[in-house]
């Protein structure tokens, strides 16, 4: 062990060098700072750049071309940096903020963040990364350790000629070795509704990447119960997961200063603030929501509140306090019993609550009002606009409402009954530090996010057989903009995440980027200017379902060409969108038992195939003709899909080796040399990732875990696991795609131009709740 | 243009731990949490110095809090621990060795952290079910139908805390009155959810420590009230004292701070309105019988005067934090407008009386149903105050956290030996299915236990700060003390007399070995007996609730140190 910390940290020495804030910034940094409209070449094959007439006589300052070299070196720094923390058997990172408080981490994202990298081409791969992660809750880490992977192989093999290649070898060896070779291994959690004891597998593997040995197993086990109390049908559904993890802020709350084994799980809602009046009520009790003061003042902003004679003023404040009193009497008559408020109420308020028992908590945040209207139905209640007689229907029922000790903290419990699928419940996260419990709850969002991965197939594209492959050419042009044109990349001096800039931004970027354009000739008409916002718009999978919403339309567009091709093949193609989660429970329902049947038959029909040793015919196109009579169209559904919602492997890097695998088994193939080499290439990189994982144990060795698979994988047997964790082949198929455009696009960029325009720093990349 | 600063490069340190400045860090730290461990502990000053106020302590409370820590590393440690005091007061400097010594056991194995981890956690899991178990000889039910145990468990508290400066005599006196403030909290009619009522200390500073004592119901120090004329309180025609409080300003000054304007036409006063409304207010009082008026804030003078003509005795400036134990106490509700008074808002009190300490005076509120109480805490200077304040409010604490789980562990460095030979025993006994559970080797766990138990016989060892031998012995695994000046080598049985937590005596042989020395095989170990539960006196008990968590925070501690990869530091 000791060696290979040792090497972990070789690893990570590189990381100054070439990724550091200490790079040769600086000094090019004061130069621009004297000279604002001179051009300085910055780095060796660097070009001086004239824009054509900026805004203000604005010119580029620095440009530079990228080389094969540079980014493979920058990436396996990166890989270098994060190596140390990957997979079950890594450590955790204290990250130090220029603040001075700490945080405890294995978290690739955080990490990579931590960096504060240097190297706009770096900082590009750290973005692909993040957004990776953002979208499927899971593999910042492997994404640049693949990364690098990918890039030195390319860089060795030649250089980044192979760049049109790239398209080509997803196309036609990666979807065809996962079609043919890796689904036979796959397997299935029951389609959509998976089970409870296969989540906790699920669980265990993901948070075996992020936290400590000790504490995955005793995490894993509270989650799954958390989810399975919060989801008490029969399987966790992907509303409720949506909900988890985007209101887990207010589903939680940590103590620091107890063994993690006290962490555990409440019924109902915490709020983290003691009660202003807590009066005990047993039994069932009913609640009001409000936004407003509940005193009236005697004179509101911009108005004047004139007083003429002592006994007015007198009067008015009497009335004052009557009419709290009247409103408190209001709410006891209809047995309100607990007042729930968003502001700070004045001291009458709350004396006149306790006089009628009625318990009343202040300051609640937006969220926590948002969550309890989510949870209950009901809409914050204005005591002063309608009429004061009549019966308050705006009331939450919850089921108990009593105080609760966590540490040395006194918070409000309340059991709210739910109108919804999700039974509120609360996580109590226990750990000796903040850090600890910190870390424990971004790793359960991120688990939450993972988990509604659940749901998502893969669609396949197309088939690429001999005749459709012009087809395939054609729709290259349209889908895959990156790599017919070049580009350029505009650094801009702070950030390079701003994928998320909004769209006001953008445009105005556009326009005066267009300016600044040296050879507009290149460009197409429908992507004027190629800033960097607009680079990983077209070719970044990832990307795309995360812009959903803006780019929706030409998407589908593009989707629905796509379609019309391949309706040549596939006629009684019925299904339209498998890739959109969007919650539409009848047609869920209705294929769900359909699905499970048709999973079990899918995988022994791909058996018998792999016995048969006929790689060649694809399960799909059998899968059809067996169910053609019971369910054609929801079959169709399946057969569509490259890899089904629900699918699993062992974790451990199984999911590697059979891709590595079948893509070396599809290549031999392939005529196209080019093709061939690349396969090679991301072959080999994919051997990275359980290379990283295995080489830091003592007993299992890379090379016996290699042969052992390869061996068996040659033999047609089954292969030898003994991991209890599982993983999705959703996020790792979609890992791969993503590291295959990053490449894509680093290798797309002609020209990295400096400009002196600060840039807003958007730093949330957990934007999942708009897909 | 914006001003450019000099960035400073990213601190990237990989393998923390392995760095000198850590290590050396650490068993600084080591050190001195150690030499301040139990009551022969040593006693630590702590000054800023320039001048001012000192601090002299041995209690981790006081420490933790103020020493500053070189390295990221430590910090951890360090709010760990102070986490952990928060939760339980007890048990700081126990979390704080055995975290320090279990990260220098671990380190110096060459094991991976990750194994590490995993064997330290199972061996946890052993510990926690042993002392959760009936079996489990080194802990005791605390019985509360005598005070035997509990004033054990309060003496153990207050010995430990050599900085109080306290002789036998006080230590005992000091006792009864914790013990004696902890019962008058505890309810009379339990309910379904009994809530514990409040022990306010009063700190009287200059006095002998004998001189403390405890009263039912609460003291609020009011300097105008003479001695001289005690005032004859009004009654209610049940023998009661009606009380109303207030948490509003009795002042005259009651503005609400409203956001718009407010026009006041010429000849009109709003302050004497307000004043009139006050009168009006002590009117109502008067004839609604009240004999005493209690305001959070500041009463007018004007309605004081009113007040005490009309025999109301009238105290304000009370403060917030009276302001709990005062409505719990007399049953009444806070008044938070002078406009409209609801005679539901009082509240009764059996007695109040004017009661002197030292050159104070206190009102003294005698409620019916005692669930608070006053503890007018005396000791010789300032810092020896300060120190037995936080150990009055420790014992308080832990004595609340046994009425929950009625247990405590045997102290003395009892338990630490007796859980290390428990985890010898039973790590050799283990099934290989658990090693292949764990992904280890047999060896790695012996070696990982190994570190565990020296780890938890250190913390043991630290009690003693004398050059005498500290034994262990092979019946029972209790901790044994040698006290300094004899040959290592001689018959054990003459030296000994009692054990570190006192239950058992000299009397027969226990098969005495060396704590820390050389020892033979840890196979020849037998599982440690269970004692004959016996009620000794003198005995010395730990809290049990705050040192099984302590252990685990310990331990949990620990893993996260060693299982720090790197540390990333912006500096700036």
């Amino acid at each position: 062990m000791k060696t290979c910390r040792a090497r972990a940290a070789g690893l990570c020495a590189p990381l100054p060098r070439s990724l550091g804030p200490a790079a040769p910034r600086p000094a090019a940094a004061a130069r621009t700072r004297s000279r604002r409209l001179s051009l300085t070449a910055r780095r060796r094959g660097a070009v001086p750049v004239r824009a054509p007439g900026g805004r203000g006589g604005a010119a580029v300052a620095m440009a530079a071309r990228p080389e094969l070299g540079r980014l493979a070196q920058e990436a396996a720094a990166l890989a270098g940096a994060v190596r140390g923390a990957l997979g079950p058997r890594g450590g955790r990172a204290l990250l130090v903020r220029p603040g001075g408080e700490a945080l405890l981490t294995r978290d690739g994202r955080r990490l990579l963040e931590a960096l504060s990298l240097e190297p706009p081409t770096a900082r590009m791969m750290a973005a692909c990364a993040c957004s990776h992660r953002a979208a499927t809750g899971d593999g910042a880490k492997t994404f640049v350790v693949l990364l690098a992977g990918v890039l030195g192989g390319l860089r060795e093999a030649g250089g980044g000629g192979l760049r049109r290649a790239l398209r080509a070898f997803e196309a036609r060896v990666l979807e065809r070795a996962v079609a043919r070779g890796l689904r036979r291994h796959l397997r299935a959690l029951g389609g959509r509704q998976p089970e409870w004891g296969a989540l906790e597998a699920l669980l265990e593997a993901y948070l075996g990447g992020r936290l400590g040995p000790g504490e995955r197993r005793p995490l894993a086990r509270l989650c799954s119960e958390y989810c399975r109390r919060c989801a008490p049908a029969a399987g966790p559904r992907p509303q409720v997961l949506r909900l988890l993890g985007r209101r887990f802020a207010e589903l939680h709350a940590a103590v620091a200063g107890l063994p993690v084994a006290s962490s555990r799980i409440l019924p109902g809602l915490v709020l983290r603030r003691d009660f202003a009046a807590y009066c005990p009520a047993g039994g069932e009790l009913r609640a009001v929501l409000v936004t407003e003061a509940l005193r009236p003042t005697l004179s509101a902003p911009g108005t004047e509140f004139v007083v003429d004679s002592e006994g007015q003023y007198q009067a008015s404040l009497c009335w004052i306090t009557q009419r709290t009193e009247a409103l408190m009497k209001r709410l006891q008559r209809n047995s309100v019993k607990l007042l729930l408020s968003s502001v700070k109420q004045e001291e009458v308020v709350i004396h006149y609550a306790k006089l009628y028992g009625v318990s009343v908590v202040e300051c609640l945040s937006l969220e926590e009002v948002a969550l309890i209207c989510e949870i209950t139905g009901v809409s914050p209640y204005m005591p002063f606009s309608d009429n004061t007689d009549g019966e308050i229907t705006e009331t939450a029922v919850a089921t108990f409402c009593q105080p609760l000790l966590l540490g040395s903290k006194r918070c409000v419990h309340i059991g709210f009954t739910s109108v919804c699928a999700f039974q509120p419940h609360c996580l109590i996260l226990c750990g000796p530090v903040e850090g600890v419990n910190e870390q424990h709850a971004a790793a359960l969002q991120g688990a939450f996010t993972m988990l509604q991965q659940l749901f998502k197939t893969v669609d396949r594209r197309e088939e690429h057989q001999g005749e459709g492959e012009s087809q395939t050419e054609a729709l290259d042009v349209c889908s895959w903009h990156s790599s017919a044109i070049q580009k350029q990349l505009v650094t801009e001096g702070i950030s390079c995440n701003s994928n998320q800039v909004s769209e006001r931004q953008l445009k105005a970027h556009r326009d005066e980027t267009e300016t600044q354009i040296v050879n507009p000739g290149l460009q197409g008409s429908e992507y004027p200017a190629c800033v960097q916002t607009d680079l990983q718009i077209p070719s970044n999978l990832i990307l795309h379902i995360k812009e959903f919403d803006v780019a929706s339309e030409g998407d589908g567009s593009s989707r629905n060409v796509q379609k019309q091709h391949a309706k040549c093949e596939h006629t009684s193609n019925m299904h339209e969108d498998h890739r959109s989660d969007s919650p539409v429970v009848g047609q869920k329902n209705c294929s769900m038992a359909v699905s499970a049947t048709h999973n079990v038959n899918a995988v022994t029909v791909c058996e018998r195939l792999g016995v048969g040793k006929d790689l060649e015919k694809t399960s799909c196109n059998i899968v059809p003709s067996k169910h053609e009579k019971s369910c054609v169209s929801i079959t169709q559904n399946y057969s569509d899909a490259l890899i089904e919602a629900g699918s699993v492997l062992p974790v451990g890097g199984y999911f590697e080796i059979l891709l590595h695998y079948y893509i070396q088994y599809y290549a031999q193939q392939v005529e196209q040399s080019e093709v061939a080499v690349i396969s090679n290439v991301v072959a080999d990189a994919l051997l990275s990732i359980p290379k990283s994982l295995y080489n830091t144990t003592e007993q299992n060795s890379f090379t016996k875990f290699y042969l052992k698979a390869i061996h068996s994988l040659r033999k047609n047997q089954p292969l030898p696991v003994n991991e209890k964790g599982l993983e999705l082949v959703y996020c790792k198929y979609q890992l791969v795609i993503s590291v295959l455009h990053c490449v894509t696009e680093l290798l797309s960029i002609d020209l990295i131009i400096g400009i002196k325009r600060p840039l807003q720093k958007n730093e949330d990349y957990d934007s999942e709740d708009d897909f | 243009m914006s001003r450019l600063e000099a960035k400073k490069p990213l601190l990237f340190i990989s393998e923390p731990l392995n760095k000198d400045t850590v290590s050396q860090s650490l068993s600084l730290l080591t050190g001195i949490l150690k030499s301040c461990y139990g009551p022969a502990g040593r006693l630590k000053q702590l000054h800023n110095g320039v001048g001012g106020y000192v601090c002299t302590t041995s209690q981790s409370s006081a420490i933790l809090s103020r020493l500053s820590v070189s390295h990221r590393v430590l910090s951890v440690l360090m709010a760990s621990v102070q986490n952990h005091i928060s939760r339980f007061s007890d048990c700081g400097l126990f979390t704080a060795i055995l975290c320090c010594s279990l990260i220098e056991n671990f380190k110096s194995l060459n094991v991976a952290p990750c194994t590490v981890i995993k064997i330290s956690k199972h061996l946890l899991s052993l510990c926690m079910d042993y002392l959760k178990s009936e079996a489990c000889g080194c802990r005791i039910w605390v019985d509360f139908s005598s005070v035997e145990t509990l004033l054990c468990l309060v003496r153990s508290i207050l010995t430990s805390k050599p900085a109080c400066m306290l002789n036998k005599t006080e230590v005992d006196h000091l006792s009864t009155l914790i013990l004696k403030a902890f019962l008058f909290t505890v309810p009379c009619h339990v309910e379904s959810n009994a809530v514990l009522g409040k022990c306010v200390i009063v700190p009287v500073k200059g006095r002998r420590v004998v001189d403390s004592v405890v009263l039912p119901g609460l003291l609020i120090e009011t300097p105008e009230i003479q001695l001289a004329k005690p005032p004859t309180v009004k009654r209610t025609c049940s023998n009661m004292i009606r009380i109303a409080l207030f948490c509003v300003s009795m002042s005259g000054d009651g503005f609400n701070p409203e956001e718009g304007t407010i026009t006041v036409h010429h000849g009109i006063s709003i302050e004497t309105l307000e004043l009139n409304q006050l009168l009006n207010v002590g009117k109502q009082l008067v004839n609604d019988e009240v004999g005493l008026v209690v305001c959070q804030k500041v009463i007018h003078p004007s309605l004081k005067q009113y007040l005490k003509e009309n025999r109301v005795i009238a105290v304000d400036r009370a403060g917030l934090s009276l302001m709990e134990p005062l409505s719990q106490m007399t049953g009444s509700k806070p008044i938070a407008s002078v406009h409209l008074l609801s005679p539901s808002c009082y509240g009764s009190l059996k007695d109040v009386r004017i009661e002197s300490f030292a050159s104070k005076h206190f009102v003294h509120l005698i409620p019916n149903d005692t669930v608070v109480c006053s503890l007018i805490l005396c000791n010789r200077n300032e810092t020896a105050w300060d120190e037995l304040k936080r150990t009055c409010e420790t014992a308080e604490h832990v004595l609340q956290l046994t009425i929950k789980e009625p247990l405590a562990l045997l102290g003395g460095g009892c338990t630490e030996t007796h859980l290390a030979s428990y985890i010898r025993h039973k790590s050799c006994s283990l099934s290989t299915s658990t090693f292949r559970d764990l992904d280890c080797s047999r060896t790695q766990y012996q070696l990982v236990a190994d570190g565990f138990c020296r780890s938890l016989e250190s913390v043991a060892c630290s009690l003693n700060h004398d050059e005498g031998e500290i034994l262990t012995d092979m019946v029972y695994g209790h901790c044994w003390f040698v006290p300094s000046g004899f040959p290592s080598v001689s018959n054990w049985s003459d030296l000994v007399s009692k054990c570190g937590c006192g239950i058992n005596g000299n009397t027969e042989n226990l098969n005495w070995r060396l704590l820390q020395g050389q020892f033979d095989s840890p196979a020849i170990q037998g599982c440690p007996r269970e004692l004959s539960v016996k009620v000794v006196d003198f005995l010395t008990l730990d809290c049990f609730a705050a040192k099984c968590s302590g252990l685990q925070v310990a331990l949990e501690t620990a893993n996260l140190i060693l299982d720090l990869s790197y540390v990333i530091e912006d500096q700036n």
